[in-house]
């Protein structure tokens, strides 16, 4: 009898679902889903499941089916939870809202050069009234928690308006039943210990940029002392030494930083970890240049092609789980959300790399006059004199017109994976996303091309480089850690 | 592809064969275009000729290609997606105006 079910069993084919995604990386063959699972097929066992040809019996069988591969072992109510979790930002509006204090910055870095005003120029400041329209236009959002990020130019340069954004955003969360994150994003050079304490005293996260050590730091972020490392670095050891001395009254949480990779950075990716590992930093964003706004005009001294950034990526990614093996806490922010996708099914709220993408209904840019901007990308873009990304502004118009206005459809349909041909049928689909913004900016439309749009080549080199470290199990377990919740 | 191209100083003349291109795909690559080319689209029985102007010495017929191509892919992918599609982008921009979609 046992003989007989078993030889039933074995007859019993199956195939893989139509909508099955697939890319092949060296040797083997990586499915993947719309739910997010993904799976390792050798050439012989790909062709076998493509041709309806895998029985019970096949060891490969019960993971396939278990992971929504096998057409006719599908746990459908699973599936579509998994689909729901991942994309759970389809319930809610946007969360971040980004409100530039000035476009003033005592900073001429290299990839953003003339983007900014001159410190002096004090035309391009929010005031008062605009920053606290802001915050009940950002208040209006459906979404349970938000985030008012605050930058510029360098937002400390208007720092008056900057408290004064604070304590009203503070007050208005307490009858607005809402979760408040602030967050600043500063170059710390004109911190001062009061500042400090105002904002940690009112739990504002504190972010800075710190491209690597002081040669290449300097060399990508001119400043007119000099010494922009220096400051940057002096206070973030002076804000770890805060949070390592938590108080009662409020939380003090540990300060961050983000890299831009220049082409200077990239021969030397273990200088700039080790700059980061220095200073107690656990996490760094390996962040890409995008050629957007003024960055676009010095892409010939300054930008680099997809195959040059995935070489640094993964010579980065190498050198962090070497670092994690010795014990050393380092973990990288990119992978880190692509991993939460990957491992964890979950959406990290990392608007840039999803299904649409976060343009305007994951997050707004106020600029300093009130003008509002799909994404703080968009912003730049009208700052070229281009207003294609221009919403709405907080004085004249209402958060319901915003969420309809032409430039917040487009992107949505625009950055609609499921509208893009070459990203319908890809393997990463689930855990990609398009940028109308780059599109427009460098390929002339917001659909863009994108089998030979480098921002593509870009996260397909990222995503290649984690699916094949996590085929590893040492790699794996390493990487796994970095999204235990 | 079923489409020719010729390519003078002055201008350059693609032929694309209507089997494979339609019109609307022609006429959105053009449309891509058209803030840095003088394109002219002249519709035939089986083919369609595209006329790329002198000015728009930038603008190679391999980058028209590729976006002709390129629409023509979305417009067929559209026939298979566009419901899927439909319902990512209501509930997202629903969602986002805080109604229930």
């Amino acid at each position: 009898m046992a003989q007989k079910t078993a030889a039933k069993k074995s007859k019993k084919t199956t195939s893989v679902l139509p909508q099955v995604l697939w890319r092949k990386i060296g040797a083997s063959y990586l499915l993947t889903n719309d739910s997010g699972h993904y799976a390792w097929l050798k050439e012989k066992d790909f062709a076998l499941v493509t041709a309806g040809g895998m029985t019970e019996l096949h060891p490969l069988f019960s993971e396939l089916a278990v992971k929504g591969f096998i057409r006719n072992r599908l746990d459908f109510n699973d599936l579509a939870a998994k689909w729901k979790k991942k994309n759970a930002y389809l319930n809610y509006g946007p969360g971040l809202h980004i409100l530039v204090m000035t476009l003033r910055c005592n900073h001429k870095c290299l990839y953003c050069q003339s983007s900014a005003a001159g410190v002096g120029d004090k035309k391009t400041d929010m005031n008062l009234a605009t920053a606290r329209k802001s915050v009940d236009f950002a208040f209006n959002s459906p979404n349970p928690g938000i985030t008012i990020e605050f930058q510029g130019g360098e937002p400390l340069l208007n720092w008056e308006v900057l408290k004064g954004a604070v304590e009203y955003a503070r007050k208005k969360s307490g009858t607005a039943g809402k979760e408040l994150k602030l967050a600043l994003v500063s170059n710390f050079s004109l911190m001062t210990e009061e500042k400090a304490d105002f904002l940690l005293k009112n739990e504002v996260s504190l972010c800075t940029s710190l491209d690597g050590p002081k040669n290449l730091h300097d060399k990508n972020r001119i400043c007119s002392s000099g010494n922009s490392h220096s400051d940057t670095v002096k206070w973030i050891k002076y804000f770890q030494k805060r949070c390592k001395k938590q108080v009662t009254e409020y939380r003090v949480f540990k300060p961050s930083a983000l890299l831009t990779v220049s082409k200077y950075s990239l021969p030397l990716h273990k200088e700039i970890i080790d700059e980061y590992v220095s200073l107690g930093l656990e996490d760094i964003f390996v962040r890409p240049l995008a050629p957007i706004g003024y960055a676009r005009k010095l892409w010939g001294t300054i930008g680099y092609d997809a195959a040059d950034f995935a070489a640094f990526y993964l010579k980065s990614l190498d050198y962090m789980l070497k670092l994690n093996r010795q014990g050393v806490v380092i973990r990288e922010k990119m992978a880190t959300m692509m991993l939460d996708k990957i491992v964890n099914l979950q959406d990290p709220g990392y608007l840039d790399a999803r299904c649409p993408c976060g343009a305007a209904i994951g997050q707004i840019a106020y600029n300093h006059n009130g003008d509002l901007y799909t994404c703080d990308e968009g912003r730049m873009v009208g700052w070229e004199g281009d207003d294609i990304f221009r919403i709405g502004n907080v004085f004249k118009d209402s958060y319901k017109k915003v969420m309809t206005a032409p430039a917040t459809k487009v992107c949505v349909v625009s950055s609609n994976l499921e509208a893009q041909p070459a990203c319908a049928r890809c393997a990463y689909k689930p855990y990609c996303g398009v940028c109308p913004v780059y599109n427009y900016e460098v390929q002339g439309s917001l659909w863009g091309n994108i089998p030979s749009n480098d921002r593509c080549g870009l996260f397909k080199g990222i995503l290649d480089t984690l699916f094949t470290l996590l085929k590893s199990p040492g790699n794996a377990e390493i990487l796994k850690k970095w999204v235990t919740k | 592809m079923g489409d020719k191209m010729k390519t003078s100083l002055s201008e350059k003349k693609l032929i694309l064969d209507n089997r494979i291109y339609c019109g609307e795909a022609v006429k959105l690559a053009a449309f891509v275009f058209s803030g840095r080319a003088d394109i002219q689209i002249k519709p035939g029985k089986s083919a369609s000729q595209v006329l790329i102007g002198a000015r728009s010495s930038d603008l190679t017929a391999g980058d028209f290609m590729n976006e002709v191509l390129n629409q023509q892919c979305r417009i067929d992918l559209a026939k298979k997606n566009s419901k899927i599609a439909g319902i990512i982008v209501t509930k997202a921009l629903l969602s986002a105006a805080g109604k229930k979609g």
